[in-house]
């Protein structure tokens, strides 16, 4: 176990391995390292950024959403009020047609019967004359008492 | 040298490093002459292993990443591997650093970390494969042939090149990073508060500035004992691993079948059981080593 120069040879190959390693090894690795553990972190809150945009997002979807279904409410409402509308006005003027209708029926029957009874009144007198004709001959002419009868058809 | 296989030459060879130096006959590696020596010998099997290993540690992390980096690709893989090792170092930095920034610190940890992680783990490769492997390939490139008096003359068999496969239980090599530690302890302790509080903090306390050589003396040894103990932690905890794995290997040459086959047992038990230790002692080796230099760049605060 002597102590010898060895001692000193090896503190000096240790000095160059350090320097080695100080110089060309350790620095570059570790640069490596941390501009790694920097890109994960940035990216990490990047993440982090893009999750709370995502929640905003998703807030304001669920706004205009909640909006559009009061719009389609109110759209839903007013087209209700305005066919409601619709229907009624289009009955109303049916009825009116159907009362417009009904009235020029009724006064063309009132005048249908006009003219029955006028032409029932005629034919009534003609066979009034007719009848009388044969009973009292030819006593009575047409002729001769066309004032009378005249009168008679008024009268009916 | 050992042409008997003894116990006590088993764990002798296993302990000694393959040591060169300069003797006064020249540049050599022979065991027998490492008391000639001196101080300037290295153990080169040692360094070799922690070159070794090191380079891989700088190979990997280079290679892990793609050739244009880019932080926009998911990593796979190695890089993933490398990553979570740097994510490691970056979360022990920041929690025993604190506050005070220096880009020298986290790349110092990681070195640390991964190399003395992988210097332990040598110890995990059974006590016997690569010396023996090391001792046949030196003996065939380099065996002394003594009818022709080629080769080298020490090398008279393959069991006469010593080789330690573990760095971390030479001490020449814990505490020569405890060393350099220590260097730059001392370097930003003067750089951060200034060589004056430096000074201060050495000499004014516990007891103020009438008892400044008690002071010296005392925060001295407070000083000195950190790298020291540093070093030595390392090196205690995976010797003593090394030794026990030694001592279970020898149950398995030197016995009868069932405690052989009890070794096997053992083996396994000791193995998973040191993974812990490996890891662990790389850990606090790193964290100390951060620690102390947190120490450096305090500012006065007693």
């Amino acid at each position: 176990m002597n102590i010898n120069a060895t001692l000193i040879a090896q503190a000096v190959v240790m000095i160059v391995f350090v320097a080695i390693c100080w110089r060309y090894i350790y620095p570059p690795i570790l640069a490596v390292m941390q501009e790694r553990e920097k890109k994960i972190s940035d990216g990490l809150e990047a993440a982090k950024k893009a999750d709370d945009s995502l929640e905003e997002a998703k807030l304001a979807f669920d706004k205009e959403l909640d909006q559009a279904k009061i719009e389609a409410a109110e759209i839903l409402e007013k087209a209700n009020a305005r066919a409601t509308k619709i229907v009624s006005d289009a009955s109303t003027k049916a009825e009116a047609e159907a009362e417009k209708i009904m009235t020029s029926a009724s006064t063309a029957i009132e005048n249908e019967t006009n003219k029955a009874k006028e032409e029932l009144r005629q034919q009534m007198s003609d066979i009034i004359i007719d009848t009388t004709q044969k009973i009292l001959g030819d006593e009575i002419s047409k002729e001769k008492h066309q004032e009378i009868l005249k009168k008679a058809a008024e009268e009916l | 040298m050992a042409s008997e296989l003894t116990t006590e030459s088993y764990i002798n060879h296993h302990l000694t490093n393959l040591t060169c130096g300069k003797t006064p006959s020249g540049w050599t590696c022979d065991p027998y002459k490492v008391e000639q020596m001196g101080f300037w010998a290295f153990h080169v099997d040692s360094l070799i292993w922690s070159v070794l290993l090191g380079g891989i540690f700088i190979t990997v992390f280079k290679m892990a990443m793609p050739k244009n980096l880019d932080s926009s690709s998911a990593p796979k893989g190695t890089q993933n591997f490398v990553e979570m090792c740097i994510e490691f170092v970056e979360d022990n930095v920041q929690s025993l650093f604190g506050s005070a920034k220096n880009p020298l610190i986290a790349p110092l940890a990681l070195t640390v970390f991964v190399w003395i992680l992988l210097m332990n783990l040598m110890d995990l490769v059974p006590v016997d494969f690569l010396p023996v492997l090391a001792g046949h390939i030196a003996f065939e490139l380099f065996g002394y042939n003594e009818a022709t008096g080629a080769g080298v003359a020490w090398i008279k068999g393959p069991e006469s090149l010593y080789f330690k496969v573990v760095p971390t239980t030479d001490p020449n090599i814990t505490l020569g990073m405890a060393f350099a530690v220590f260097v730059l302890t001392i370097y930003y302790s003067i750089t951060v508060k200034g060589l004056k509080a430096f000074i201060a903090e050495l000499t004014l306390h516990p007891f103020g500035k009438w008892l400044m050589p008690v002071n010296f003396v005392l925060e001295m040894v407070n000083f000195i004992a950190k790298p020291i103990s540093l070093g030595l932690r390392l090196f205690g905890n995976l010797y003593a691993g090394e030794m026990i794995f030694i001592l279970i290997a020898l149950m398995l040459f030197f016995s009868s079948i069932p405690i052989g086959i009890m070794g096997f047992g053992l083996h396994l038990v000791w193995a998973l059981f040191h993974i812990l230790i490996v890891a662990l002692q790389a850990f606090i080796f790193m964290a100390l080593t951060i620690a102390y230099l947190a120490m450096a760049h305090e500012t006065e605060e007693h």
